[in-house]
């Protein structure tokens, strides 16, 4: 069991930097607009409309 | 027979392609395969069409959105180039880029953030624009080399977005610094928390089961290590408000919150080192969690609020005129901030815009409306010689001013001085609780002391022990967190039904009402002439619009806005002229069509029937002007033009009197007009003040609330820059929706829906408010009374008390969140067309 002496403080380590993490996130304006982000996600952009295709002699099936 | 104008809306054959509203039958393009209901939405379409970005409308219908009728102010945004405005809201980021907050009037839906962000794509020099959606304020980065801040601004408002410069973006900027180590503090307090209770249910498996005495030891070291942060960071406000309330001989709320978090830390780093005894680490570091768990609701809440209030008073008034470069009545105009004009410059001023100065009129002639600033209905023919104020709006033709005075030294200048004095002068209320609080608290550290004493006899180990019991049983964490709760939930909910509450001591005094003051024109009233009544057939009166609209006359406005804005016709209208202070007349798809007074209608070779004429006796009876049409040489309707009472106003007035509140009207319109509304309320005529100045409007207030012994507040309700002061001096002000920014400013609680029926709801709402507080005060007093006897007679220990403490939350927090406030609006009140009175 003597491992926990180990783990323990690892856990906590591990622990510290995920909280030191949520501070500089909360630091760096990352929750101060909850809403918009939200809802910019679910803009997909549209793939770019072909453009009309010019109707050229080579698009004739030759006969 | 005369009928109210909403039911003759023209049928929706055709939608607007923009917005979606039933285009007016005069508008309608035959072979056009899109319609449009007014000019600014033909625009803004186009605009999205020639941009590719027609995405934009599948958007707004996946989120459910209702755009609406778009406004194109068409401004130039010169001023937006000036440094020193552009300074307020800009950071500088970088050698050449730049970060600028703008305010975006028109944001309706989610798929506005993806237009307005998009705007990179189509212009050079932007390079990111982010669009805070809840706040309407983007954030532009743009390099100056590129591009100017004009620019930017035409595209937003060519959009059907008006961007104003982000006045109020220093003050947020600090508030939001507070937030963001406020959400910090919050999340170190709720992950140490956590974690020791971890430790903590190992330690009691521990003294249950047995363990083995390094591992004891360890996870109680551990324990200390783990809540280290909690009090060096977590707790440090409730240390620091606490010591200040000391030092300045205030017995404040923190105060027991300290104590009882400093002793039990004492007390379990004391247990801690000498290897024996109960450890309330965990205890600390949740109670913590809990009480900047509820501020951190309420600020949140709070701030919504704020931020919106904060941006619309930026907004404001008065940022910029357009002045005349050069000499001559055509001279070249470039739109200035008002901050740079002086004395003696010339300024143009366009129809429908805003007088941004004092002055005398150098040319042109035109109609001002002058409600914002004297609460006259009626509109002021202004002439070359005569002299105009800054907030008054342009009602006809263009005209050319000569500045006398611009920003504070401007008679509006003056009364915003007023407000701010009114303000400062504003006492801040002591709160019901917190005066309960602070007795309460004195009363505990006196039962504390008293405890201790008591149990000295047993040996200080075990007076701690009742101590720290009887302090974290006993913390007010109830009363802390129940009133801040239930205060925050109202918030939220009155926003949801349209009511922004600005300063929520407003709802404390809310509970008791004495008397509300009503200013009459745009609040009682719509605020602006429209066709209030409508006597005779659809299609005369179609035509009348169309022909109207040709003119910038305010009664042509009047006939414009009868749909609640105005459009541009598309009618085939020719020979239009206009005979001054007498009429127009014209040819609509080969009609003749004359609208005007009875001698212009009359000069077409029509006499005016008898029914008409008697319409038009009553109209005038009434308070309205009457304007007669006719068709081809027929005089074929009657209109009757004025400012016409809100829909809601009279069952509003009704209900507040049911509830025995006594209403009065306080208005700077002429005495008679004022008069004759108040007889159509109903109200007694002692109640009904006309003519009265904004000063004399704040000493009226003043005087009520000075008054010795009365029984409520008084409550002030209004919407132009000529109650500000009056607003500010009242218990609670109310500024109604589509007030100026002086007003918002002023007020305690802004409407954001339309009409005056959301005052019976606030009322009702603050005494809703007022049962939950109550009831969640007698329940943790009961509480903390019969904890407090167990834990000074020894029946629990700490451990008990520290879960018996975090169970009476729990209690008020859900009698906080589940009792209904304010209720939902039913139905939108927004009036469609024109209120009928008839």
């Amino acid at each position: 069991m003597d491992v926990i002496f180990v783990l323990l403080p690892l856990a906590l380590i591990i622990a510290a930097i995920a909280v030191g993490f949520f501070i500089w996130a909360a630091r760096t304006g990352q929750f101060d607009d909850l809403d918009t982000p939200a809802v910019r996600i679910l803009f997909d952009d549209e793939e770019p409309r072909p453009a009309a295709a010019p109707d050229t002699p080579s698009r004739r099936v030759p006969r | 027979m005369t009928r109210s104008l909403a039911a003759h809306r023209p049928g929706a054959a055709a939608s607007c392609a923009h917005c979606g509203l039933a285009v007016p039958g005069g508008l309608v393009r035959a072979g056009d395969a899109d319609q449009f209901c007014c000019n600014g939405c033909r625009q803004v379409h186009t605009l999205i069409g020639e941009w590719g970005f027609d995405q934009y409308y599948r958007l707004v219908g996946q989120q459910r959105g209702q755009i609406e009728p778009a406004r194109v102010s068409g401004r130039s945004f010169e001023d937006f180039d000036d440094e020193r405005e552009q300074a307020e809201a800009t950071e500088t980021r970088g050698p050449d880029r730049r970060c600028t907050r703008l305010y975006l009037e028109g944001v309706h839906c989610a798929a506005c953030v993806w237009l307005v962000e998009k705007l990179p794509a189509v212009l050079a020099g932007v390079d990111e624009v982010r669009l805070n959606y809840g706040s309407a304020v983007a954030e532009i980065t743009w390099r100056p080399a590129h591009t100017r801040l004009s620019t930017i601004g035409r595209a937003l408002d060519r959009l059907g977005y008006t961007p104003h410069i982000h006045r109020a973006s220093r003050v947020q900027e600090a508030r939001r610094v507070e937030d963001r180590a406020a959400l910090a503090r919050l999340g170190v307090a709720v992950a140490c928390g956590m974690n020791l209770m971890f430790l903590q249910g190992a330690i009691y498996a521990g003294e249950y089961s047995g363990m083995a005495s390094p591992y004891y030891a360890f996870f109680r070291w551990f324990s200390l290590i783990v809540s280290l942060p909690v009090m060096l960071f977590s707790a440090k406000p409730f240390f620091r408000t606490a010591m200040a309330g000391l030092r300045a001989r205030v017995v404040h709320i923190d105060l027991p919150v300290a104590a009882g978090l400093a002793v039990a830390f004492a007390a379990s780093v004391w247990n801690t080192v000498r290897g024996s005894g109960p450890l309330w680490f965990d205890s600390v570091a949740m109670l913590t969690a809990a009480l900047l768990g509820a501020r951190q609701v309420q600020r949140s809440a709070q701030r919504a609020a704020l931020e919106r209030a904060d941006s619309l008073r930026g907004a404001a008034f008065l940022e910029f005129a357009r002045r005349l470069d050069g000499a001559g009545p055509d001279a070249p105009v470039v739109e200035v901030p008002v901050a740079a004009l002086a004395p003696g410059d010339r300024v143009e001023i366009r129809s429908g815009e805003l007088v941004p100065v004092d002055g005398v009129v150098l040319s042109g002639r035109s109609s001002l409306d002058n409600a914002v600033l004297t609460g006259e209905a009626a509109a002021q023919a202004v002439g070359e010689g005569d002299i105009v104020n800054a907030g008054a709006t342009n009602l006809g033709a263009r005209i050319v001013v000569r500045v006398d005075a611009a920003g504070e030294r401007t008679r509006v200048g003056a009364l915003l001085a007023i407000v701010q004095d009114a303000l400062a002068r504003k006492p801040h209320l002591i709160q019901q609780t917190d005066r309960l609080a602070r007795r309460f608290v004195q009363a505990l550290l006196v039962l504390a002391a008293v405890t201790g004493l008591a149990w000295l006899s047993h040996g200080p180990g075990v007076a701690m022990e009742r101590v720290v019991a009887l302090l974290v049983v006993a913390c007010p964490c109830a009363l802390g967190l129940s009133v801040p709760l239930a205060v925050s939930v109202a918030l939220l909910r009155a926003a949801r039904a349209g009511v922004f509450v600005k300063n929520p001591d407003a709802l404390e005094r809310l509970r008791e009402v004495d008397t509300v003051l009503l200013d009459k024109t745009g609040t009682l009233t719509q605020g602006r002439p429209t066709v209030a009544r409508w006597h005779g057939d659809d299609v005369v009166l179609q035509m009348a619009r169309a022909l109207e609209a040709e003119s910038s006359h305010a009664v042509a406005r009047a006939f414009q806005a009868s749909y609640g804005r105005a459009f541009t016709v598309v009618r085939n209208v020719d020979d239009v002229a206009e005979a001054a202070g007498q009429g127009i007349a014209g040819r609509i798809d080969g009609h003749a069509v004359r609208v005007g007074t009875r001698a212009h209608v009359g000069a077409g070779g029509a006499s005016v029937p008898a029914e008409l004429a008697d319409v038009a006796v009553a109209m005038v009876a009434d308070g309205f002007s009457p304007v007669f049409v006719a068709v081809d040489g027929r005089v074929a309707g009657v209109a009757g033009i004025g400012d016409a009472l809100r829909r809601d106003a009279a069952a509003t007035i009704d209900a507040l009197r049911a509830r025995g509140l006594h209403v009065r009207i306080l208005s700077g319109d002429h005495p008679s007009v004022v008069a004759r509304v108040g007889a159509e309320l109903g109200l007694p005529a002692a109640d009904v003040q006309g003519g009265l100045t904004p000063e004399a409007k704040r000493d009226i207030v003043a005087g009520l609330v000075g008054q010795p012994g009365r029984a409520g507040a008084i409550v002030m309700v209004g919407d132009g820059v000529n109650d500000a002061a009056a607003l500010a001096l009242a218990d609670v002000g109310v500024a109604v929706h589509g007030g100026t920014g002086a007003t918002i400013a002023a007020a305690d609680v802004v409407l954001t829906r339309e009409g005056v029926a959301p005052l019976a709801d606030i009322l009702d709402g603050a005494r809703r408010l007022r049962g939950v507080v109550r009831r969640n005060l007698a329940f943790s007093l009961l509480y903390n009374a019969v904890a407090a006897a167990l834990a000074m007679t020894g029946f629990i220990g700490p451990l008990g008390a520290a879960i018996m403490m975090p169970a009476s939350s729990l209690t008020v927090i859900l009698s906080s969140a589940f009792t209904r406030t304010f209720a939902r609006p039913g139905a939108s009140l927004k009036p469609v067309g024109v209120p009928g009175r008839a």
